[in-house]
């Protein structure tokens, strides 16, 4: 594992140094291709999931949830277009699973809702560390 | 497919826009804000689908996130207690050990994340590349069949369009469950959020739980009562 780190890393500085002296790096950032949407669909990832894992209010904790979904969809929809510019016909099938995913993003937010305020009613928190009912 | 220079200037702020407001929606000590600023994000994120070439998609996720769900999280909010959040009484993140630890995963991830984009990206590039000349060829002979727009600035594309048909071409039995779904969270959601007095109301309560909450309640039993006739 820490080799695999450690190649992470040369990989990383390898690039750095690469990109200081060409045109490469200017380039990417005037015209930025599919790896771009795809960092910052994994940056989004990354900070929902780190939401969900250290706060302590659920609501904020399902608002994590609904980032990790947008980000996903951040994703299909950068493959679509990837797709699109190398011409496969079934290039619009990333485009249709986003519809999906924010369907099923709504219905998640509707019953977890549902949920937090049957919760406070019987528990009178929101604090996750303190629902603990089935805690022995 | 690159952007083009416009276009890429408007990536670039949308993309910080979008993960700064992400950030401080995980930050924000009140839930109110956290909820502001994920509405920014959202909306960032649909201003990406927009430069990305699917406009259905982000309009449907502003409807949809900004005005459904989001709508739903502030209702929530504001009917939970978040006082003792907001006065700072309360810490807002789990106890330090889970927190560190929660952030090596987070880092490992990203690290691990960013070595297969770059890598992945790289032989699809390569691959794109082949015939990326033909292609834009082609499509700028498709662009000038499109009408143009009222500005005269862009040209009408055919994408929502072609959304629709592969939707109902290739995805109308998800489409059909899709619905089912929502109809299920709906009548689920509405179960859920009963008080006991309108579930007594509807005879919906277990008898000897309604016999120990008449105590507390004695209205219940009269509700109940109603409810039979």
């Amino acid at each position: 594992m820490i080799n695999c780190i450690f190649s992470t890393l040369i990989f990383f500085f390898q690039e750095a140094g690469t990109e200081s002296n060409g045109s490469v790096m200017v380039q990417s950032v005037k015209h930025p291709d599919l790896s771009k949407f795809l960092v910052v669909g994994a940056l989004l990832f990354i900070i929902g999931v780190a939401g969900v894992l250290t706060r302590r209010n659920i609501i904020v904790i399902f608002m994590s949830i609904e980032l990790i979904l947008n980000a996903a969809n951040l994703n299909f929809i950068a493959m679509s277009r990837y797709l699109q510019s190398t011409g496969n016909a079934n290039a619009l099938a990333g485009q249709i699973f986003a519809v999906f995913v924010i369907v099923v993003a709504a219905a998640e937010a509707a019953i977890g809702l549902g949920i937090v305020i049957a919760l406070y009613r019987n528990k009178e928190t929101i604090w996750v560390d303190e629902i603990d009912l089935l805690k022995w | 497919m690159p952007l083009s220079s416009y276009e890429s200037l408007f990536f670039w702020i949308f993309a910080i826009a979008a993960i700064f407001a992400g950030l401080l929606t995980v930050m924000a000590r009140n839930a109110v804000h956290s909820a502001l600023f994920l509405i920014s994000s959202l909306v960032s994120v649909a201003a990406l689908f927009v430069l990305s070439g699917a406009e259905f998609i982000a309009g449907v996720q502003i409807l949809v996130y900004v005005g459904g769900v989001m709508v739903l999280f502030l209702f929530v909010i504001m009917l939970v207690n978040v006082g003792a959040e907001e006065s700072g009484r309360e810490e807002i993140f789990n106890n330090q050990r889970q927190v560190t630890f929660s952030l090596i995963f987070c880092f490992l991830l990203v690290l691990g994340i960013l070595y297969a984009v770059n890598k992945g990206s790289a032989v699809l590039l390569k691959d794109s590349l082949l015939n990326a000349e033909q292609l834009t060829e082609q499509q700028s002979e498709e662009n000038q069949r499109l009408k143009s727009s009222a500005t005269g600035t862009s040209r009408i594309t055919k994408q929502t369009e072609r959304v629709a048909n592969s939707l109902y071409r290739y995805a109308s039995l998800p489409f059909e469950i899709a619905s089912i779904l929502l109809l299920v969270a709906i009548v689920g959601s509405v179960m859920l959020a009963r008080t006991l007095r309108q579930e007594a109301s509807a005879d919906d309560v277990d008898p000897d739980l309604l016999k120990d909450e008449a105590t507390r309640d004695p209205e219940l039993l009269k509700l109940e009562a109603a409810s039979q006739e």
